[in-house]
């Protein structure tokens, strides 16, 4: 090899070569793997806003630190105002410029909770924190020491009783007052999905594939379901039936009593959100960019919209109104009395949280970590606050 | 169209679908997936791997020469340029060689390190990405989520055993293909490629998925097995070389025929039967004979023609 009158050095080259290619696999790490971003969505009790933010990512060598701890905020719904701010704990870098840690940071993916004078709040670092809701000021943490493994979903309140699934796999009641445990029941592989209560029953979905009818009194088993893929979404209760989509591409409704199919609906990529039910009609998002319309009864396509951009964040529903959010930040109305669809709003931002609504405003929360409040009726933006 | 697009096309989503399918056949072991889908591609870049080692070894067979011309020319730089170029292009090994095979394994091995860490999906936000490169086939919607147990070892997180193991298996190998260095610049250089690679991989290995590790790991055994075959153990063990293979002496002809020849050796006219020739000559071997005979002087050989479309020096 030769330019001009000069030889390479093939010695210094090839050196050259591996510590790119050494800086390459390096730089992958921050484009893969990352640290939990989280981002919940928003919880509106009494003109406050409950919200715990993601967590922005640091640059660095190699390494995508959390640059925030992860925290709970409380802002004024009227105003977008901050009432007050709690850090969940702290995240430490390992030093090195690896992508180690030594403790999981706090992102919050499920949407923090709300009973009686408590906020309650599930935490990535394996935590159930219960605040007061007017101060911020802990009442109590769960376990009390140490971590769990991690928790993505939410949390689920039902007549004093603290519901929710971890990523070892098992599901944890909890007394809501004072966080002791009350019973666990285990399934086979992480639980990413938050629980969904009905008279009396507590419906949970698992990576085992399995979604799993557990009396809440006592957390015996009623009866499991098993389906092709994993479950990663949140089971919806609707009039006896619950409907669910899997990592198998198929929407699932069964029957809540015995856990029998009752019809499935094939896409072409992962439900990974939840679904809204409007009367007869079942609206999901789906992976493959489109939100699917079925009829709850037999599961007959009714109508599908392509939204050119995949649906991750819970849709909400307004009377006879569904909001559903593309992850590339536009929000769609859908009238789910003639299934006409209209763009309501396009933020341009990475929407990954559940939608809120109350009193006639959309809060979402997105991944740039603004908390947009629009008016549900004419669009119109009320204000942006940046929760960082 | 992107070229992270294309990318992901041409090289992330086959790979991904691959590994995924692959969990699902080997039962559902992800670490095994990882350990096939290494040997299948280090078993496809076999010809392009053997080439580039024979290449650095032929390299480094070469360098007591090269460390001639640096003390007859290492003033005149250009004069030295010159004259390496020259000893390159008589003894038939191109320093495009050695890098050549590199470059072209480069991209496949980032798309591998890269598929690995995408398939592991530990946070929700790299599980719900991985579903864009999945195929319509059945068989990976079933599979994923991968459980990421394998061994004693968590594949998404890191592990001390498997680091030291990654470093130990790339000094080997590195040890294996040096050949004692007699320029002091060279020997230190060589030393340092010795360890501090190692070192620095073991490091980052502890700090990436021990996934990641796993294929390493069996990479470098691969390679180590390979360099065994074509040279035995190297600069491994110095007193036990291993027989070398046609292609080897091929190589160790034509830059011993350059060492022997008068300056410039414009007049050595290597040959495949006149190389033979000279190797039994000198060594006294014995060989079943295949009929023939054997030539009295490499001069009275004629060169042979060739299979296989090497290229062949001209009479000067």
């Amino acid at each position: 090899m030769r330019i001009g009158n000069k030889a390479l050095p093939v010695g210094k080259i090839s050196l050259l070569i591996v510590l790119l290619l050494v800086g390459l696999l390096a730089v992958g790490c921050t484009g893969i793997r990352g640290s939990p971003e989280g981002g919940s969505g928003a919880t509106i009790v009494d003109e406050t806003i409950f919200l715990a933010p993601s967590l922005k990512q640091a640059g660095g060598f190699g390494c995508s630190a959390p640059a925030v701890e992860g925290k709970l905020v409380a802002v004024n719904a009227e105003t977008g105002v901050q009432r007050w701010e709690v850090p969940l704990g702290g995240a430490v870098s390992s030093g090195g410029f690896g992508c180690s840690q030594t403790t999981i940071p706090v992102a919050v993916y499920g949407s923090p909770t709300l009973y009686g004078d408590l906020v309650y709040v599930a935490g990535y670092n394996g935590k159930i924190y219960a605040l007061n809701a007017e101060s911020g000021a802990l009442r109590w943490v769960y376990p009390r020491e140490g971590n769990m493994d991690s928790i993505v979903g939410g949390i689920v309140i039902a007549l004093d009783k603290l519901y929710f699934g971890c990523a070892d796999g098992n599901v944890y009641a909890l007394d809501a007052a004072t966080g002791d445990m009350l019973w666990e029941f285990a399934t086979e592989d992480k639980i990413w999905s938050t629980p969904a209560y009905d008279l009396g029953a507590l419906y949970i979905s698992s990576f085992d594939k399995k979604l799993y009818a557990i009396s809440a009194a006592d957390g015996t088993e009623k009866w499991q379901f098993e389906a092709g893929g994993a479950f990663a979404s949140t089971p919806l209760v609707d009039n006896g039936t619950i409907y669910i989509g899997t990592l198998d591409r198929y929407f699932y409704a069964i029957n809540a009593a015995d856990g029998t199919v009752e019809w499935e609906f094939q896409a072409e990529k992962w439900f990974w959100t939840r679904a809204v039910a409007f009367e007869d009609t079942i609206y999901v998002g789906c992976f493959d960019n489109k939100v699917y319309g079925l009829n709850a009864l037999n599961g007959e396509k009714i109508v599908e919209f392509d939204l050119e951009s995949p649906v991750r964040s819970w849709p909400v529903l307004d009377e006879d109104r569904v909001f559903i959010a593309t992850e590339a930040g536009e929000i769609y109305t859908i009238d789910a009395v003639n299934n006409q669809i209209l763009l309501f709003a396009d933020l341009a931002e990475t929407i990954y949280a559940p939608l809120s609504l109350s009193e006639g405003v959309l809060y979402v929360y997105t991944q740039e970590q603004n908390l947009h409040a629009i008016n549900a009726e004419s669009g119109v933006r009320l204000w942006i606050q940046p929760i960082s | 169209m992107g070229i992270g697009d294309i990318w992901n096309l041409i090289a992330m989503q086959p790979v991904i679908n691959v590994l995924v399918v692959l969990t699902n056949v080997l039962f559902n072991n992800f670490g095994l997936a990882i350990i096939a889908l290494t040997l299948i591609v280090n078993g496809a870049m076999f010809p392009l791997t053997l080439k580039q080692i024979r290449a650095s070894k032929a390299m480094q067979e070469m360098q007591p020469k090269i460390a001639e011309l640096k003390k007859k020319y290492g003033k005149d730089k250009e004069k030295m340029a010159r004259e390496q170029m020259k000893l390159y292009k008589e003894s038939g090994v191109s320093p495009a060689g050695c890098l050549l095979p590199l470059l072209i394994q480069m991209p496949i091995w980032i798309a591998l390190f890269q598929s690995i860490m995408r398939v592991l999906a530990v946070i929700p936000e790299n599980l719900a990405g991985l579903s864009q490169y999945l195929y319509s086939w059945p068989v990976v919607y079933s599979a994923l989520p991968l459980s990421n147990d394998f061994l004693w070892l968590n594949l998404s997180s890191g592990d001390i055993f498997l680091a030291l193991l990654v470093g130990a298996s790339m000094w080997v190998q590195q040890k294996m293909v040096m050949t004692p260095a007699v320029d002091p610049s060279q020997k230190t250089q060589s030393s340092l490629m010795l360890w501090i690679l190692p070192i620095m991989f073991a490091w980052l290995t502890l700090s990436f998925p021990s996934g990641l590790a796993l294929f390493w790991v069996t990479s470098n055994l691969f390679r180590i097995g390979l360099q065994y075959w074509i040279g035995g153990w190297g600069g491994l063990v110095k007193s036990s070389p291993k027989r070398d293979t046609g292609r080897d002496k091929k190589y160790k002809k034509r830059i011993a025929e350059v060492e022997e020849a008068p300056e410039g050796g414009a007049d050595i006219v290597p040959s495949s039967a006149r190389e033979e020739d000279l190797s039994y000559e000198e060594s006294g071997d014995k060989r079943s004979d295949r009929g023939g005979g054997y030539p009295k002087s490499p001069r009275d050989t004629k060169p042979k023609s060739r299979r296989g479309g090497g290229h062949r020096r001209k009479r000067g």
